[in-house]
């Protein structure tokens, strides 16, 4: 009995597994990227991402199709084409719209369902933009273009009872701001339309501007950071030209155009030494062979040729392509919204929120872990075990709080009460939340995990919103894994 | 379920012999068979005989088994639907039952084959008498109204529910006491990418037709007992796939479901996930029909809660502890209460759950027993698992400290008690 080493308490050693070490010429070109990457940040030409938000039918699809062509990037053939096309439905103020709201079912309602993204150059700044859906069933859909965002372009109308309708409770124009601030959004230009419909009157421009400057400050964007323009993007006055001086806006107005406040918008610096990740926002098959993800890198650089894990899941792909606008790169910094051609991998395990990490350093996967959460102005407090629905990227993830562990001064963050019975509005707590399985009993009733990082090790791939009911009640960042 | 034999003594022993016929029942059963009980019940045991030159010979052998129960578990039905089409020959006809119990324990009454003491685990089946034996207080008030309700003939009207989001659907059927989900279909669809592919036009064509697929495989669109089907989305698809049904069912000259198009509902909900369920159920739209549906007043009642404790926080308790203080003073309005609690391993804890039940019950106070199988019971689960609406508020500190100094003083009245004695 004793050869078998049965009473020997002294626990095996366990050697770590040194993590696969990229390839040599990975390598080289993940040094190259970083020497490029820095340089880029002293140049003067840098690159951002820009999501459009606002109530329905405030003029984001028309005032970025117009923008589009003001700055070059429509031809006359196609806008002429897009003319006659909506004319034909009989939606000829969409025309500018369809631009950017590509399928069928968006061009019939004349509604925009999901982000569109396209990219501007203005002499400083290579814009990406993510045009946001603003109906409030589409909401995911804009979270989804709003994590990829770093920073915003608020359109209000301005027209009598619409930029109320917005404003008001349940208005998208408040729930748009808050989501994005939550996201980490701090910059944000708020373009007032339609001001032709009221005949440019500078009173109403300044009576918008004055409702909007408290609740902005109150969401917390600095007011450094925010800046306002009237526009009427119909028409394209003040976009990206000034209008001869007798115009009825330049009347009054003398400040920059559109153009001008997206120009100077500051570019965030950007992390490029943290580990590699890269949440899927949509895939599709590429025009090439092999699958095509894409999404924005939300830490480190992905260089062409190496091989992704794919989380969750034991699979991985190889980086054939990455492409940016139709132009081909060797590596993508964090922070860019580029196009990657996978190949190597069966499509069918990709799937639109699951992320790409370097092999060596995986993301870890979660389904239960402890947030720090803003409760928004709701009416129905949270109690333990509320249903809700999970927002992390372009993740949506039925979910409960499962336990209550403290309130928190907004302030400072100290425990004010610990086991609280309900939240309520504007209440700064600490949560406990539990993913759902599928079914109510069996096997299926266990949550699949998703993969999550806490706040402190990631930012990006650390905040998260939780919605019940269609409205948003929450935004919190991930304090711990426990499962 | 039907009522075969009652026999239940005043002070709560007894027997009771039922006999189930489907899912549901199985479900009630479920709730009725508690670690303790005895249970007889029709199974087959394999039997060993071992001869006198020593050869081994086995057979299996259908007999009646009594059995003291230790466990209890229960397996829901998977995908009743998808067997129905085969199994009973008219397609879409209501779905068979599938759901299984199983008791397990140790053989209560010996017979020629099986030794008392001998482990044995019964499969309930369906059609077949079971009898359940209960010591003193088993058959409490909540157990016989539950075999009361679960032997009701005529009930049993089912609601189809497809909660669908762009390229997911989820398939449930809803009886009195049970949501089983039949399906979950997801189907990738590429998003937008630019105004000249076509990807996505692609991909919802696969999703409505994969849909279409599923939907005739797994709703029982033609039996009568099925009285709606809901299909409840966020945003235009629940018109999209109406629309799409509709039309393959022309297509194809589907007059059954063509005749059915009067049960179809259209509700809109703000996410594409089952807990959207409750949201889809207190819609004017279907409560106005399914008012006297438990489901339905399980999601009302909920709802009624959460108000509640948004507008009135001191009259909406939940917790066992707290909601036992609510009872003590005579403050429950509405009892909420999950079925869960009743099938807890410990007598005492589901005496204690029995007893606050009976309380409410007698001051006139409405008691609902939610099914953890809804989706209302199972956010109720969440919640403690109890809550009640109270007619007059209370606050729960006041209680609290009412309680803490009704325990000093009697401890106090103990230690003087003692004090003198000595």
């Amino acid at each position: 009995m004793a050869g078998l080493n049965l009473a020997d308490d002294t626990p095996m050693e366990v050697v770590p597994e040194e993590p696969a070490k990229p390839p040599a010429a990975v390598e080289k070109l993940i040094e190259e990227a970083k020497v490029a990457i820095a340089e880029q940040e002293k140049s003067e030409k840098r690159s951002l991402s820009l999501v459009v938000v606002g109530h329905v039918d405030a003029g984001k699809s028309t005032m970025m199709g117009r923008l589009l062509y003001e700055l070059g990037r429509v031809d006359e053939k196609k806008r002429i084409a897009n003319e006659r096309g909506s004319a034909k439905i009989g939606k000829s103020s969409f025309s500018w719209a369809w631009e950017l709201d590509g399928t069928q079912e968006e061009r019939e309602r004349g509604i925009t369902m999901d982000i569109a993204l396209q990219t501007l150059n203005t002499p400083h700044r290579i814009i990406t933009i993510l045009d946001a859906p603003g109906h409030r069933d589409f909401i995911p859909n804009m979270i989804s273009g709003a994590s990829q965002a770093d920073c915003a372009l608020l359109v209000v109308d301005a027209a009598v009872g619409e930029f109320e309708a917005g404003f008001e409770r349940g208005g998208q124009t408040r729930e748009h701001l808050l989501l994005v601030r939550s996201l980490g959004v701090s910059q944000v230009v708020v373009a007032v339309n339609k001001l032709d419909q009221v005949e440019w009157a500078k009173s109403r421009y300044d009576e918008i501007v004055g409702l909007l400057k408290p609740f902005l400050v109150q969401s917390g964007f600095h007011p450094s950071k925010t800046k306002f323009v009237p526009v009427a993007a119909m028409d394209g006055v003040n976009l990206a030209r000034r209008e001869p001086a007798n115009s009825m806006l330049y009347k009054w107005y003398k400040g920059p155009t559109l153009v001008d406040l997206l120009d100077a918008l500051d570019a965030p610096t950007r992390d490029v030494n943290a580990p590699v990740r890269f949440p899927i926002s949509n895939v599709f098959k590429g025009s090439t062979s092999g699958v095509s993800v894409s999404g924005r890198v939300c830490g480190g650089i992905v260089v062409a040729g190496e091989r992704l894990r794919i989380i969750p899941g034991d699979e991985s792909a190889t980086v054939k392509l990455i492409d940016n606008d139709g132009e081909n790169l060797a590596w993508a910094g964090a922070g860019s919204n580029v196009n990657l051609t996978l190949t190597g991998v069966d499509p069918i395990s990709l799937n639109i929120d699951s992320v790409l990490c370097r092999p060596g350093n995986i993301v870890p996967l979660t389904s239960t872990f402890t947030a720090k959460i803003i409760v928004f102005d709701i009416q129905i407090p949270i109690t333990a075990g509320t249903s809700i629905e999970l927002f992390h990227h372009s993740r949506d993830v039925p979910a409960s709080i499962s336990r209550l562990i403290s309130v928190l001064d907004r302030s400072n963050g100290s425990v004010v009460k610990s086991k609280p019975r309900v939240l309520t509005k504007n209440m700064s707590a600490e949560v406990e939340i539990s993913l759902r399985g599928s079914a109510y009993s069996g096997p299926a009733s266990r949550a699949l995990p998703v993969p999550l990082e806490p706040f402190s090790v990631n930012k990006e791939m650390g905040r998260i919103l939780i919605r019940r009911g269609g409205e948003t009640i929450g935004a919190g960042v991930v304090l711990e894994l426990l499962t | 379920m039907k009522l075969v034999a009652k026999r239940v003594e005043k002070d709560g022993s007894g027997r009771i012999t039922v006999r189930p016929e489907d899912d549901e029942d199985m479900w009630h059963l479920y709730n009725l068979i508690q670690a303790g009980d005895r249970v007889r019940a029709a199974g087959i045991r394999r039997v060993q005989n071992v001869s006198t030159t020593g050869s081994v010979d086995s057979r299996r052998i259908r007999l009646h088994l009594t059995l003291a129960v230790t466990r209890v578990t229960w397996a829901p039905s998977a995908a009743p639907g998808a067997e129905s089409g085969t199994t009973s020959g008219a397609p879409n006809a209501a779905p068979a039952a599938t759901a299984m119990v199983e008791v397990s324990g140790r053989v209560a009454e010996e017979n020629q084959h099986v030794k008392l003491g001998a482990f044995h685990t019964l499969d309930i089946e369906v059609n077949k008498d079971v009898r359940i034996e209960k010591d003193e207080g088993g058959w409490d008030s909540v157990a016989l109204g539950r075999v009361e309700e679960s032997c009701v003939p005529g009930r049993g009207a089912e609601v189809a529910a497809i909660v669908c989001g762009e390229g997911s659907a989820i398939f449930c059927l809803l009886s009195e006491h049970m949501t089983v989900v039949l399906q979950r279909l997801e189907v990738p669809i590429p998003r937008k990418i630019s105004t000249q592919s076509s990807a996505h036009e692609k991909g919802l064509s696969r999703y409505y037709q994969s849909l279409y697929a599923s939907f005739l495989r797994h709703v029982p669109y033609s039996s009568p007992a099925l009285r709606a089907i809901v299909i409840a989305s966020p945003g235009w698809t629940r018109d999209a796939v109406f629309d799409f049904i509709m039309a393959e069912a022309s297509r194809t000259s589907n007059k059954a479901l063509l005749t059915a198009r009067n049960k179809f509902i259209k509700v809109h909900v703000n996410s594409p996930h089952v807990h959207s369920l409750v949201e889809a159920l207190k819609s004017p739209e279907i409560a106005s029909q399914m008012k006297e549906t438990k489901f339905a007043r399980e999601g009302i009642m909920l709802d009624k809660f959460f108000k509640m404790l948004a507008s009135d926080e001191m009259r909406a308790w939940y917790g066992p502890d707290h909601v036992a203080l609510a009872s003590d003073r005579g403050a429950i309005g509405t009892l909420m209460i999950s079925d869960e609690l009743f099938r807890s391993s410990d007598p005492a804890m589901r005496k204690k759950f029995v007893s606050i039940v009976e309380d409410v019950q007698q001051k006139g106070g409405e008691v609902l027993i939610f099914s953890s199988m809804h989706e209302s019971g199972q956010q109720l689960n969440q919640l403690t698992g109890i809550a009640a609406i109270l007619t007059f508020p209370l606050d729960i500190e006041v209680v609290e400290a009412e309680e803490r100094e009704a325990k000093e003083e009697a401890e106090r009245r103990k230690a003087e008690a003692e004090g003198t004695a000595a």
